[in-house]
Parts: C-alpha cells; sequence; structure tokens
C-alpha cells in the first residue's frame, strides 16, 4: 500500500496516524506484537499524549481521520482501541531481513539487499523515520549493509548479546522512547526476546514490514523538510560530534568555530506544519505537552500578522553576535498589545542547516510576557539555542517595559532539561494547580516559571550564554526532534 | 538531627565535613560527564548554574540522571526548582537525607 497524498502520506513526527481507523490500528498492532494483554497495557501509559496528538492529525489531515477522533479524543474510550506512536527509528536485523543471506557465511563477497527491504528503506526515509541497525555480526556489517542498500543507518548495534538491550542503547543514543521503536527481523526468537522484554516495541517480521509503509504508525500526516532530511541532519551531527571531540578548546569557543548561527524571528504561515511537528515530537524542551495543531500555529500566525508587519528576523547567535543577543539591529518582535506572536529559531552552522529547531509564543499582558509554548528540538541541544533564546525572551521583555516573564508549563519525568535551562536563566517555579487551563490534561503536574525583569536587562541580559559557556559531550540526543 | 545539620551546611560544605566524601563522587561524576578534567579539584561551594560551573541543562540532565540510578534519589521530582542544584554540597546534603 502506498499511503495517499503529500497531505496524508508523511512525517515520522506525528503520532496516531490516520489511515484506516481504530479498528486497523488494533488488527495490526495485535498482529505483531501477539499479545493483546501487553499491547493494551502498554498503550495506556501512553495514553495522554496519543490521544492528544490523535486529535491534532485529525485537524491537520482533515478528511479521513473523524472516526479516529471521534473514538480516541476521551481517555475514557481507549478500552479496546488502541493507537500507537508513529514509528521514528526502524531498528533493523541484517541476516535473511536487509540482506538475502548470511554475512559471515558468504566465500566472497557478502550477500546483496533484500530488494523489497531498500524499497521499504527508501519510502521511510523519504518520510522522516530513521533506520538503525541491530546485528549478530561484526561492526564492519554496518558498512556493508549501507553501501549495498543505499540507505542512511544513524547507529549500528553489532555484536552477541540481547537485541532488546540493544534496542536501549539505540534509543538512548537517539534520544528517543523505545515507543517509538519499531524490529524488525527475521528469527523467531529474536521477536520474542524483543516482544517479552520491550513490549512497547513494534515487533514485525521482514514480510510484514512490506506492507508497513500503509500502515498508520508509519504514515505521519505531513513531511516537513526538516523531516525528509533528519537523516542528513543526524549524520550532520555526528561529524559536529566527532569535530568536538578532536576540538582543543571550550564549549563555547567550539560554537564559535562552528560559526554557529541561532536566528529568532516572527514565524510566517508556512512554518505551521513545522511548528505543529515541534510541538508534537518534543518533549525535553517542551512547557507544553500536548501537541497543538497546524490550524492553531496558522490562526496565530495569521492573528499577528494581522496585528502589524513582521519585523525581519535577527541573528542572535553564539557564532555570529559575540554571545549575547546585543545586537544593534535589534527590533522589538512583540509589541505591548499583541495577542500572541509566534516565534520561529532556527539554527546554522559549518556542519548544516537544522533549519526550524525551536519555537515560542508569546503574550504580552498590560504587566509581564506570557510564554503559552516553549517548544525546542533536542537537535538543538548543548548548542546554546535554549540559552540564547531565554536571553533573547528576557532581552525583549526588558525593552519592552515588562516587568515580569511567566513560563507556564507541565512538568512531566522528560523536561527536566526545560527545567534546568529555566533555573539557570534565573526562573523560579511555584505549583499551580493541577486542573482546567489550557496548558494540560486534569492531573498533570504543572509549574509556572516567573522571573522578574529588570529594566537594566534591555541592555545585558542576565541569562545569556549559559548553556554556550558550559562544557560538556553532546552525549544525549535525539533524532530529528524527538527529545 | 543529623539530617538538619547537614542541610544547615547545603551550599557552603567544604572538603573534609560529613558527607564530602559524596560529595567528592558527585564532583567526579561531573567532571566526566561535562567532560571537564578540571572540574576535578572544583570547590564544593561553587555555584554550580552561572558563573561558578556553569551547567548547562545537558550535563545537568545526565548528572540528575545518574544521580538517580546511583543513589535512587529522583531529585527532578523531589524539588521542583532544583535548590539541590545549588552546589554539589548541596546536591550532596539533598542525596543524603534522602537515600535511606
Amino acid at each position: 500500500m502506498t499511503p495517499p497524498g503529500d497531505n496524508a502520506a508523511s512525517d515520522a513526527g506525528d503520532a496516531g496516524g490516520p489511515a484506516g481507523g481504530n479498528s486497523n490500528v488494533v488488527r495490526d498492532t495485535n498482529q505483531v506484537v501477539g499479545d493483546t494483554n501487553e499491547v493494551v497495557r502498554d498503550t495506556n501509559q501512553i495514553v495522554g499524549d496519543t490521544n492528544q496528538i490523535v486529535g491534532d492529525t485529525n485537524q491537520m489531515v482533515g478528511d479521513t481521520n473523524q472516526m479516529v477522533g471521534g473514538t480516541n479524543e476521551t481517555a475514557g474510550s481507549r478500552g479496546g482501541a488502541v493507537a500507537r506512536a508513529v514509528v521514528k527509528c526502524v531498528v533493523w536485523d541484517v541476516d535473511h531481513t536487509l540482506l538475502d543471506g548470511v554475512f559471515l557465511e558468504a566465500d566472497g563477497e557478502p550477500p546483496g539487499a533484500d530488494p523489497a527491504m531498500v524499497a521499504v528503506l527508501a519510502e521511510l526515509s523519504r518520510r522522516g523515520i530513521l533506520h538503525a541497525i541491530a546485528s549478530r555480526n561484526p561492526p564492519a556489517v554496518a558498512e556493508h549493509v549501507a553501501r549495498v542498500t543505499g540507505a542512511a543507518f544513524v547507529a549500528a548495534e553489532c555484536g552477541w548479546d540481547a537485541k532488546s538491550d540493544a534496542i536501549g542503547r539505540i534509543a538512548d543514543h537517539l534520544g528517543i522512547g523505545t515507543d517509538a521503536i519499531a524490529f524488525v527481523d527475521d528469527d523467531p526468537y529474536e521477536r520474542a526476546e524483543v516482544s517479552f522484554a520491550r513490549p512497547e516495541v513494534m515487533v514485525l517480521d521482514p514480510e510484514e514490514m512490506t506492507s508497513a509503509p500503509g500502515w498508520p504508525e508509519f504514515s505521519p500526516a505531513v513531511v516537513t523538510a526538516e523531516a525528509a532530511r533528519r537523516s542528513q541532519l543526524y549524520l550532520d551531527r555526528q561529524r559536529r560530534q566527532a569535530a568536538e571531540r578532536e576540538f582543543g578548546g571550550s564549549r563555547e569557543e567550539f560554537l564559535r568555530w562552528c560559526q554557529t548561527e541561532i536566528t529568532i524571528g516572527p514565524a510566517a504561515l508556512a512554518d505551521a506544519d513545522r511548528l505543529a511537528e515541534l510541538s508534537a515530537r518534543t518533549h525535553q524542551f517542551n512547557s507544553a505537552a500536548r501537541a497543538l495543531p497546524a490550524a492553531e500555529f496558522t490562526g496565530l500566525i495569521a492573528a499577528g500578522e494581522a496585528a502589524g508587519p513582521p519585523p525581519a528576523a535577527e541573528p542572535v547567535g553564539v557564532g555570529t553576535a559575540a554571545s549575547g543577543p546585543a545586537e544593534a539591529g535589534f527590533t522589538p518582535l512583540i509589541a505591548a498589545g499583541d495577542s500572541a506572536r509566534v516565534l520561529a529559531v532556527r539554527l546554522r552552522d559549518r556542519f548544516g542547516d537544522d533549519g526550524l529547531v525551536g519555537t515560542c509564543v508569546t503574550e504580552a499582558g498590560p504587566g509581564g510576557w506570557t510564554v503559552t509554548l516553549l517548544a525546542m528540538s533536542c537537535r538543538a541541544m548543548g548548542r546554546g539555542v535554549i540559552d540564547s533564546l531565554l536571553a533573547w525572551l528576557i532581552e525583549a521583555a526588558a525593552r519592552a517595559g515588562a516587568r515580569e516573564l511567566a513560563i507556564p508549563a507541565v512538568l512531566t519525568p522528560r523536561n527536566v532539561p526545560l527545567r534546568l535551562a529555566l533555573v539557570a536563566a534565573g526562573f523560579r517555579a511555584s505549583e499551580a494547580e493541577p486542573a482546567g487551563g489550557s496548558a494540560g490534561e486534569a492531573g498533570q503536574r504543572r509549574a509556572v516559571f516567573q522571573r522578574a525583569i529588570d529594566a537594566g536587562e534591555a541592555a545585558s541580559p542576565a541569562g545569556a550564554g549559559g548553556e554556550a559557556g558550559a562544557g560538556g559531550e553532546p552525549t544525549a540526543n535525539e533524532a530529528g526532534d524527538g527529545g | 538531627m543529623v539530617a538538619d545539620r547537614r542541610q544547615g551546611k547545603a551550599g557552603e560544605t567544604g572538603p573534609g565535613l560529613a558527607g564530602s566524601g559524596l560529595a567528592g563522587e558527585l564532583r567526579e561524576l561531573l567532571a566526566e560527564l561535562a567532560g571537564r578534567p578540571e572540574l576535578r579539584t572544583a570547590d564544593f561551594g561553587l555555584p554550580l548554574f552561572g558563573a561558578g560551573i556553569g551547567l548547562d541543562s545537558l550535563t545537568g540532565t545526565l548528572l540528575l540522571r545518574e544521580v538517580h540510578r546511583r543513589y535512587g534519589v529522583d531529585v527532578a521530582a523531589e524539588d521542583l526548582n532544583l535548590d539541590a542544584l545549588a552546589s554539589l554540597a548541596s546536591l550532596a546534603s539533598f542525596i543524603e537525607t534522602r537515600r535511606r
């Protein structure tokens, strides 16, 4: 099955795909994991996220999904209707899966690729889904497989321990949850081992994998430019990390040497899909813990543009401006009286252009500014972006005469990095009532991070350079945005 | 009592005081995670954020994860403002009072 048109086709980012409705999802899921109880239990753990995301997908695609939305939008209805998150990375076995034979048994040239799997690899890559290898072979197998399949593999675990452990290491390496991983192996023992040890992983045999591109789990609603280049961005990052290991100086010096450019500007209507993707895919630097649909971003951006012509984007970054955002050409992107402004944060350096990596939605109230959404791809982690953005917000608020900056946030086990960045920039949190409000669902732990703004900060932002100035190896990572 | 005394010293505990063994472990851990060997001699009272050690969110995350794994203390869950991360000494005190 080929997915429908561009609209419904793809993007590794968004979860809970449309095509087919709930009954299909349930059937597929049971087939691949083989144990309904496991599946239901596992899916209940991600109930909140999935509901939100499925709901959003409906609004974005708008046609085929009424039935999905109808049954999934309320958490209580999930009992029999389970939808998985969209797969972010496929972990592949090699022998008799990607290869048409056994690597080590070859007399001369090792076996070639299975053509059916080559087609699947290419199609999923196009949708922004990553590929990795877990193989009981020497490490040389990875290079051979990449060559004969023509695919890019962002991680390779070659060794003789349990494949469920290899999957855990790959997920850690990419900074994604194991529930966003699919595992393909021709060996029933390996599949059973992974199913047992990691029931959240979608486990498939190669035969099933040939039809997987037609399944919702592999059919993101939209493919953004960033998603389509995800493998390349990941390879850029590996080159950057290798260079950093060789580099003698501090992190900040390294970022300068990389010619890191961080640009903050008003989001355009064309950014809406990518912003929705960021809000859905990012977890470590996400204040809202819920996905905003593209339509909501479109509305906010349009309202902002109606309020006045958007000023030009400005570089705030590590490599271009010294280390802080204070630049002569500073323009107030956010004016008092704006209902909301959507900002887009872009990142590039000498290794590549990461594109749109972060966003925040800011409302300028009479006394202070409120950031109703802050989301950043963890691909940008360790590269000075979050600290530059916070420093920029503080400075912009100060210039606009705001006395306070407030960032309401849902507290999750995964967005601790955001809390660390906020605390480092001088924010203090107070716990908020868990129920109601727009930032999350009832029962979620919520807090408001606040920071008083001093008029003097219009010139020299206090939060500048925190992340950029600190050391540390960028080892906690993410696949695409997955963090 | 013991716990109170240690908490009282948070932020200023130097080498040789109660918990410095743990603080020393944490300092080794931090130097390793940050890839900055010079931190092996950092003062236990030096602020972790900002001009002191300049803890970034990436290293901070790795540190909290490792603390949870080694000592069974989930700092992020228990400490909304992450005040435990004021310094290595305060982090050691926080862990000491909770890990048993």
